[in-house]
């Protein structure tokens, strides 16, 4: 009796935690796993959706996609998009993290840069994307002003010339995006006990000094991990792209993502569609994988 | 090395809150200098004014001869430890050692033979590679020691650095830095708010309260004789007993019972004399009252006391008592403690001592040991 309660007890034990865990299991399992194992079978198969039986393709997509010129063109424009996001978010949040921290400046002044700089995070990708698509009109309010400065002599269509698309959505995805590196990196410097900036001080050391040898030292655990979760995240990024310039023109600002959705739902090629989809899953789990290895190792 | 001079030295806030009110200290080069007082005293701030890492609202302070009110701290010729030892826990033990070296750009041979130099005195060779979080507490704080002596300052100065530590290894890293300090002869002004380290370690120790310096002096004198009730209360652990007694003759009066006061007192304490007939502050330390059952105890008169609880410590015993006195504060926050609710006195008895928690006894006490202080000003007699 006492025994068949013991094991019955044990056995509660054992299975508890796993019915705890199962509904976001299953959540998981139905939303995410099962989409992304069905995007994968896709890239394997000739005219995947569209027929009722469609037939093994092997690597057909995916010869497809790789002899696309438009597809590496993606990549490289995805990789510059997102290189120079993070990069970017990265030191106009520093030195603006650098700036809210300065006793130096009127804290009430302080307090209003906060909410400005913090600003852009507080818009949608689609409200950002009308936003600079209204800023940066060839009639619009920044070429008025670089004209007025007299630094370009006609206007220039930002979105709409090859030359300068590119490097416009990447200027607004910039925009939007370093408040997240200013707040992170401002929690971290408050973070940083006021000792080792007094020590330094006796030790002599100059402001250049402290920022070399203290404050980046001490804030680099949070500017990899943000940086790692910003290049996976930015490497994603559809609606500021698909808004403003939906990736032209002529393939100009084409990223991966506006190029898988092309291939989906303009062409209902959706097999390439799929295969091209899981090569950004391929570059976003070996990142993730550096990030969790990362996490892991601190 | 260098004498430290502080002249009227003021600081206000922005709140005209003053943290530090005309303090005048002259430190002599290769002096142990200890800064002690309760919390919120302004010893840090003190110390901190003297480093450069605070303003100075007024006054002069020179070190080793050279007004340094307006310099920045790195070209006051000082060194610091701070009670979080402020090492930098990304740099190995070497590299904090020889981070200031590396902010002047000196080569690294340079570097590596000065760290090792220091190293080899604090006994931290083995551990030049470690990061701090690997690290003892002891460890840490030699490193900091390090970090401080590798710049070969004029004066050193010590912001609690004892106070992160175990009680055991306290009372080791006491004596390391005692005779550190002895063998390097470097100026030293070193801040506690624990009066053990204050009477062990300094040549001279300056009492603080309220951000008045209340007295400077040797250890053995301010014990002996302390200026007012503040310093007789504070310095001695546990505090010194201080009650209101009336003086009639030569007698002292205090409730219900009398001590008898010889001639040498009054010979001692001219002043004395022109309390008579009036109320008086007195005091008398723990270790200077007995137990009248006791050897030690028999040669001294005695007042009637009550038990109301003993800490036993093997080699000697508190006794906490309440006696028919009003017992006088002495402003020290910290005294409160050593007393509680039910008891208004301490004594430290031998531990042969058989008093029970209770029970009634009667109290000797050395007459020739009482300290007498104004009732109003606190001033001693």
């Amino acid at each position: 009796m006492t025994r068949q309660k013991r094991s019955r007890h044990r056995l509660k034990r054992t299975v508890a935690p796993y019915l705890y865990l199962s509904p976001s299991l299953v959540i998981i399992g139905l939303l995410m796993l099962l989409p992304m194992v069905t995007v994968i079978s896709y890239s394997f198969q000739n005219s995947a959706v569209l027929r009722r039986d469609p037939s093994f393709a092997g690597l057909k997509h995916y010869q497809a996609i790789f002899a696309d010129p438009v597809f590496w063109a993606s990549l490289w424009h995805t990789l510059y998009f997102t290189c120079m996001s993070v990069v970017f978010h990265m030191t106009i949040g520093m030195i603006f993290a650098l700036m809210l921290n300065s006793d130096r400046i009127n804290p009430t002044l302080r307090n209003i840069l906060r909410v400005l700089y913090i600003l852009p995070w507080l818009f949608t990708a689609v409200i950002i994307a009308v936003i600079w698509r209204l800023l940066l009109e060839p009639n619009g309010v920044v070429n008025s002003i670089l004209m007025q400065l007299g630094l370009i002599g006609s206007k220039i269509e930002w979105f709409s010339s090859p030359e300068t698309a590119l490097h416009a959505v990447t200027f607004a995805n910039i925009w939007a995006g370093y408040p997240l590196f200013m707040v992170s990196l401002l929690a971290g410097l408050q973070g940083i006990p006021k000792d080792f900036y007094e020590a330094a001080d006796i030790d002599g050391a100059k402001a250049y000094q402290k920022l070399i040898f203290i404050t980046i030292p001490q804030l680099m655990p949070i500017i990899i991990s943000i940086s790692l979760l910003d290049f996976i995240w930015t490497m994603q990024v559809f609606p500021l792209i698909w808004i403003t310039t939906g990736g032209g023109p002529i393939y100009s600002t084409e990223v991966l993502s506006t190029y898988t959705y092309k291939l989906a739902f303009s062409s209902y090629n959706l097999s390439q569609a799929s295969a091209s989809a899981v090569v950004i899953l391929l570059i976003s789990l070996g990142l993730t994988l550096f990030y969790i290895r990362y996490q892991k190792a601190r | 090395m260098a004498e430290v001079i502080l002249e009227n030295i003021c600081k206000t806030y922005g709140n005209n809150f003053r943290a530090i009110d005309r303090l005048s200290l002259s430190i002599e080069d290769g002096e142990f200098l200890i800064l002690v007082g309760p919390s919120g005293c302004g010893k840090s701030t003190a110390l901190r004014m003297i480093a450069g890492l605070e303003d100075i609202t007024s006054g002069s302070l020179r070190i080793g001869g050279v007004d340094v009110v307006d310099m920045p701290p790195k070209d006051r010729d000082i060194a610091m430890v701070f009670q979080s030892y402020a090492l930098y826990p990304h740099m190995t033990v070497f590299e904090n050692i020889a981070f200031s070296m590396r902010l002047t750009g000196k080569p690294k041979a340079e570097r590596k033979k000065r760290v090792d130099e220091i190293a080899k005195t604090l006994q931290l060779t083995s551990l030049l590679d470690s990061k701090p979080a690997n690290l003892s507490g002891g460890q840490r704080q030699r490193v900091a020691m390090g970090r401080a002596m590798v710049r070969e300052p004029a004066a050193f100065l010590m912001d609690e650095p004892l106070s992160n530590l175990d009680a055991k290894l306290r009372v080791q890293m006491r004596a390391e830095i005692t005779s550190l300090q002895k063998q390097l002869g470097v100026t030293t002004i070193y801040v506690t708010h624990d009066q053990t380290e204050a009477m062990t370690m300094g040549d001279r120790v300056a009492v603080l309260k309220g951000g008045v310096l209340q007295q400077v002096d040797t250890p053995k004198r301010l014990y002996e004789s302390p200026v007012n009730a503040f310093v007789a209360g504070f310095i001695g652990s546990p505090s010194m007993n201080l009650f209101e007694g009336t003086l009639t003759g030569d007698e002292l009066t205090a409730g219900t019972f009398a001590i008898q006061l010889r001639d040498a007192a009054f010979a001692r304490r001219p002043g004395l004399r022109s309390y008579a007939g009036r109320k008086i502050v007195f005091g008398i330390r723990p270790e200077h009252l007995y137990d009248s059952s006791l050897e030690s105890g028999r040669k001294y008169q005695t007042i009637p006391a009550k038990v109301t609880s003993i800490e036993e410590l093997g080699s000697e015993h508190i006794v906490h008592l309440n006696i028919d006195a009003v017992r006088v504060d002495s402003g020290d926050p910290d005294a409160v403690r050593d007393f509680g609710l039910a008891s208004n006195a301490v004594a430290k008895f031998e531990p042969e001592s058989a008093v029970r928690s209770g029970s009634e006894i009667r109290l000797a006490l050395d007459d020739t040991k009482l300290h007498f202080f104004d009732p109003e000003t606190h001033l001693a007699i």
